[in-house]
């Protein structure tokens, strides 16, 4: 059954080197070239496998904005860590799960600067007399849940705030003209009426 | 080109003597057997005299006269519907996990799949209960603190998160059970002298979720891989290391291969440890079988 392989016996050495290998760089050991049919490089034979690398495009802070897309850089959100409120026995009253985030409204590069007095005037209450703006979370027991929780308020407040009413349509326009005309005509019908029985309670000139 | 295997079959048959009376019998299972327990007399079929037993207008089972019956007063629970073909995945959680890294229970210089968890003899599980590996559970997110290369069998958005989140990489891989046999216990694999299997490619139910790249999925997308890490730091609010001069990075991108289960032992080589070597087969059937899915 197994003529068909062959017995490498010299193998042995080369697993004494491999051993040798492994205390110097098990990485290397480790790695074998083997590729199946459906490797990730035969079925992505586009995509580059190193997913661990920085894509340069997503993090762009020298752009200037004119819409908020969604990314909060977090290392220049304050992030901290504290006691949570509310039941749950000795996990609540010893663990830090509640997460508070406070950042400098005005000086935030992240925020379009049109957003920043619209955002100001939705959430007055969350600034302080710094000018820090605070978010806070203690909705579970577990501080990064809480922590994606103050992320999302966050985010949701100044999608809120960047929201435009949207422009009138061609259509919107034609109607508002022809309702404003209708009541401009009957304001007229009305006046010239009135005009007509004021006229009618004088005496006629002859 | 006739294969060697299609050849040696030939070469048997044209060895072999002519079909004749005198060189075959009949398969066990056609020897007549003589019919036991049949009627003599097969008048009243076995039906005994009249009544609603000879005229076959007997109540259905369960039948209570018209009252409801005792099967239909409690509604219908499938607790047990489809129970030997559910996959089970027997949790570890993330603070067991740092328990182990912390007390050197596992080498964090090595990616750690199923094989070191169950080498620490702290983790086991069993096929023959549709145990199909290692399901990382969220508990122990917050004190989660190593870099690691991570890979299990089933796993969660948080669970990710928390791991990427310490620098490390996280796949989910899914086992067919010879290979979690082969998985669980290598030392006694190895010594039965049996050729390393290929794993086999996911059921369809669980195809989707190894293939996303959300769940980190085996057979996902690298490209979609990085544009969910960054989505998923964005979300739970961690910034991403750039690893670009580390020199855990290689180990850290270190991949099985979908048919591969041991790192550096590809299917189809048997490891030989009494004589300390590996004998690897040379025929092009068998390359062929080891090195595609089907």
């Amino acid at each position: 059954m197994f003529r068909t392989y062959s017995v490498l016996r010299n193998l042995s050495r080369q697993c004494n080197r491999r051993l040798l290998m492994q205390r110097e760089n098990p990485a290397s050991s480790v790695a074998c070239g083997y590729k199946s049919h459906v490797s990730i490089d035969q079925l992505y034979p586009s995509s580059n496998p190193d997913f661990l690398r920085k894509k340069t495009e997503f993090q762009n802070e020298e752009q200037t904005l004119e819409k908020f897309e969604g990314f909060i850089p977090v290392d220049q959100l304050e992030i901290s860590a504290s006691r949570s409120s509310g039941p749950g026995g000795q996990h609540v009253n010893k663990v830090n799960s509640k997460v508070e985030m406070r950042f400098h409204l005005q000086t935030a590069s992240w925020i379009p600067d049109w957003i920043k007095p619209r955002l100001l005037q939705q959430e007055h209450g969350r600034v302080t007399k710094d000018g820090f703006f605070v978010v806070r979370s203690d909705m579970t027991r577990k501080q990064m849940l809480n922590q994606a929780d103050c992320l999302n308020k966050l985010r949701n407040m100044i999608y809120k705030a960047s929201e435009l009413p949207p422009e009138p349509t061609d259509e919107e326009i034609q109607l508002k003209q022809k309702r404003m005309a209708k009541a401009k005509a009957g304001v007229l019908r009305e006046k010239r009426n009135r005009s007509l029985i004021k006229q009618n309670r004088t005496s006629p000139e002859f | 080109m006739a294969s060697k295997v299609t050849e040696q079959a030939l070469n048997l048959i044209k060895a072999m003597p002519r079909v004749a009376l005198n060189n075959i019998k009949p398969l066990p299972y056609t020897a007549f057997k003589k019919k036991v327990n049949r009627q003599g007399n097969r008048k009243k079929k076995g039906r005994g005299d009249k009544g609603q037993g000879a005229r076959g207008t007997w109540d259905p089972l369960g039948y209570e006269g018209g009252q409801h019956p005792l099967i239909d007063t409690s509604p219908r629970e499938r607790y047990y519907a489809q129970y030997a073909v559910r996959r089970q995945y027997p949790p570890v959680s993330l603070l067991e996990l740092q328990r182990l890294i912390d007390l050197n229970r596992v080498d964090v210089s090595r990616p750690i799949d199923i094989t070191s968890i169950c080498n620490t003899g702290l983790y086991s599980f069993h096929i023959s209960k549709n145990h199909f590996g290692v399901n990382l559970t969220d508990e122990g997110c917050d004190q989660f603190a190593a870099k690691i290369n991570l890979e299990v069998q089933w796993t969660s958005e948080l669970v990710i998160a928390a791991i990427e989140k310490n620098g490390g990489t996280i796949t989910t891989r899914y086992y067919d059970p010879p290979c979690l046999a082969a998985l669980y216990d290598p030392l006694t694999f190895f010594k039965k002298g049996q050729p390393i299997p290929k794993c086999k490619v996911p059921p369809q139910d669980t195809l989707a979720y190894y293939s996303d790249p959300n769940f980190r999925g085996y057979l996902a997308d690298p490209e979609k891989v990085l544009e969910a890490r960054e989505k998923l730091a964005q979300k739970y609010g961690y910034k991403l290391p750039d690893l670009k001069d580390d020199p855990v990075k290689e180990m850290l991108l270190m991949r099985k291969d979908p048919l591969q289960i041991f790192y550096g032992l590809e299917p189809g080589w048997v490891v030989n440890l009494t004589e300390k070597c590996i004998l690897k087969p040379k025929d092009e059937d068998y390359l062929r079988y080891y090195h595609t899915a089907y």
